[in-house]
């Protein structure tokens, strides 16, 4: 019997596999496809504390192996979250993690607490990193915001926080160091990378924003990268994000040095992905002669010559 | 009750070419084919790999639970479209569906179907639904050219009257659709108008909501990755306050008064 289980800052998610915030809805439009009891966690897309109406279209385009996004996180606000989304996220059954963005250091903090009032979440997630947002602010992007947002939300909280960080940085790593020091409990990487394409029929930018976050497959090796290098600088765990489109990919992160993945963009290509996933990794743990995925957890760092 | 859209591979049994732009796509898969109802909407995906990497929305123009079949109509425009049409029969493609919302509202006498191009295909369920329940139908097909109007093979058997119109003049009206609608309001009433494939057309459809000539309906059509409410790429602004609709999980088709066109 394969142990499926992985440990995340004293939470114990059933399996290692969890939707990226914001790419899957669990929703009665979903529930044909599988049970979101089958997940390793379960996820919110993003909230603020006031309602927000997201990005002018166009917000997406494709681009090779990817495609870029400026969605502007639609947000019906922390009211509406926790009266009317929250509970039933409660009731599935996998961990809950809540992913919040603040405009302000404040506002972190009174998400954060509200969150945690509620007691129906196990982990909190700060979105420090959307580059979409119309302020244009980006706490992971900047050392000391980043140090000063997950210190007021973890000053807020007794529950684990996940800092979602930008790759938009000089060194990832280097960000997730100061997200340790500042106290939190988990990385969680990449959020998408900034870019932009121009729509050549109409001659103007591609995006209503101009600009947009390129995410899928293309990211792949970007998002290793990021989680190898973090692996070796920090003791905190990671959630590796980008690009996950099989198995394999997710394996590939589990061995660079991530925890648990979460799956993005191809939630939109497939909806089955990520149930997909958690058989080909059962399967991959199984061929590989392991009883524990755990076991293949930053694996490469002990196979580093070829 | 409410169905669930299923994720499932299904197998191609035909695929027509319509001139040099379109293809007419036969599938066969049982559960959507049953469940599907009248402007609903399908995402398929009919090539291995990730480029290109999102699944292609379509309408699906006709469905029979018996053959367990379903018909799309597309316009080539772009690489996927171009996959599309490469297609052989036999082949097996992932099809995510029914999504959107289907038309409930029967509560009408007489229709319009106002549609240009490849538009034409989003109303063909629903005339066919509007038809077996006694529903007057007038369609009205739109183009540049003659070799553009399309579908005309499904619309024509349900139609109490089918007019044509060409930009060039080369089949039917020369000249504006619109016209050959506003003559039809002046001799009968028409009680709801379905428009879809012309920006002009549902600003027309538009007014004649407004002066409450006909009730006015737009099937719209949006950028998006997965079809079911999660990329919230297809916004449309809503008329009323200052947030969106999605295409997908709102629509496809909206009161025609509720939308920012």
């Amino acid at each position: 019997m394969i142990d499926l289980s992985v440990e995340i800052a004293g939470v114990t998610l059933p399996n290692p596999v969890l939707p990226a915030s914001g790419t899957y809805e669990i929703d009665q439009v979903h529930d044909g496809f599988f049970s979101p009891a089958e997940l390793g966690a379960v996820i919110n897309k993003t909230i603020f504390m006031n309602p927000r109406p997201g990005n002018p279209p166009p917000r997406i385009w494709e681009t090779p192996c990817g495609m870029l996004n400026a969605i502007g996180i639609p947000s019906e606000g922390l009211r509406r979250f926790l009266a009317e989304q929250l509970p039933g996220m409660r009731s599935l059954g996998p961990p809950v993690i809540v992913s919040i963005a603040g405009n302000s250091l404040r506002e972190w903090r009174d998400l954060a607490a509200a969150i945690d009032e509620s007691g129906s979440a196990d982990m909190i997630e700060l979105d420090l990193s959307c580059p979409n947002l119309e302020q244009g602010f980006v706490w992971a992007a900047e050392r000391q915001a980043l140090s000063e947002a997950v210190t007021a939300v973890v000053e807020a909280t007794s529950l684990p926080v996940i800092s979602k960080l930008s790759p938009n940085v000089k060194d990832i790593s280097e960000m997730a160091v100061i997200a340790e020091a500042a106290g939190t409990a988990v990385v969680s990487m990449v959020n998408s990378y900034l870019g932009m394409a121009i729509d050549i029929q109409n001659r103007r930018p591609a995006l209503g924003n101009i600009t947009g976050g390129l995410t899928g497959p293309a990211i792949r090796p970007l998002a290793v990268h990021s989680v190898f290098a973090t692996y070796k600088k920090v003791r905190v765990p990671i959630i590796g994000i980008g690009g996950i489109a099989t198995w394999r990919d997710a394996v590939e992160f589990l061995l660079a040095g991530a925890s648990a993945v979460a799956v993005g963009t191809q939630n939109f290509v497939n909806p089955l992905t990520m149930k997909q996933v958690i058989r080909g990794i059962i399967d991959y743990v199984e061929a590989g002669g392991f009883s524990s995925v755990r076991e293949l957890i930053g694996l490469a760092h002990r196979n580093p010559e070829v | 009750m409410a169905v669930h859209p299923v994720c499932r591979s299904a197998t191609v049994l035909e695929v027509k070419q319509e001139g040099r732009e379109y293809v007419d796509l036969l599938l066969r898969e049982a559960e959507i084919a049953r469940s599907a109802g009248p402007g609903q909407f399908l995402m398929i995906r009919a090539w291995p790999g990730v480029d290109p990497l999102l699944p292609r929305p379509f309408d699906i123009m006709q469905c029979d639970p018996r053959e367990q079949t379903l018909r799309l109509f597309i316009k080539v425009e772009g690489r996927g479209t171009a996959l599309l049409e490469s297609l052989e029969p036999g082949a097996e493609v992932m099809v995510t569906g029914p999504l959107g919302q289907p038309v409930r509202d029967f509560d009408f006498s007489s229709v319009a179907f106002l549609v240009r191009g490849a538009g034409a295909a989003a109303v063909v369920h629903l005339g066919e639904a509007c038809r077996s329940r006694g529903i007057q139908i007038y369609s009205i097909l739109s183009a540049s050219t003659s070799s553009r109007i399309v579908c005309r093979q499904y619309l024509e058997p349900l139609s109490d009257e089918l007019l044509i119109a060409t930009d060039d003049g080369s089949e039917g009206h020369s000249g504006l659709a619109t016209e050959l609608l506003d003559r039809l309001l002046e001799r009968q009433t028409i009680d709801r108008v379905y428009t879809c494939g012309s920006r002009r057309f549902a600003r027309y459809v538009q007014r004649l909501d407004k002066e409450r000539r006909s009730a006015g309906f737009v099937f719209l059509e949006g950028l998006m990755a997965c079809g079911m409410g999660d990329c919230h790429g297809c916004a449309v602004r809503r008329k009323e306050g200052n947030g969106y609709y999605l295409v997908c999980r709102d629509g496809p088709h909206f009161p025609v008064g509720e939308v920012e066109l």
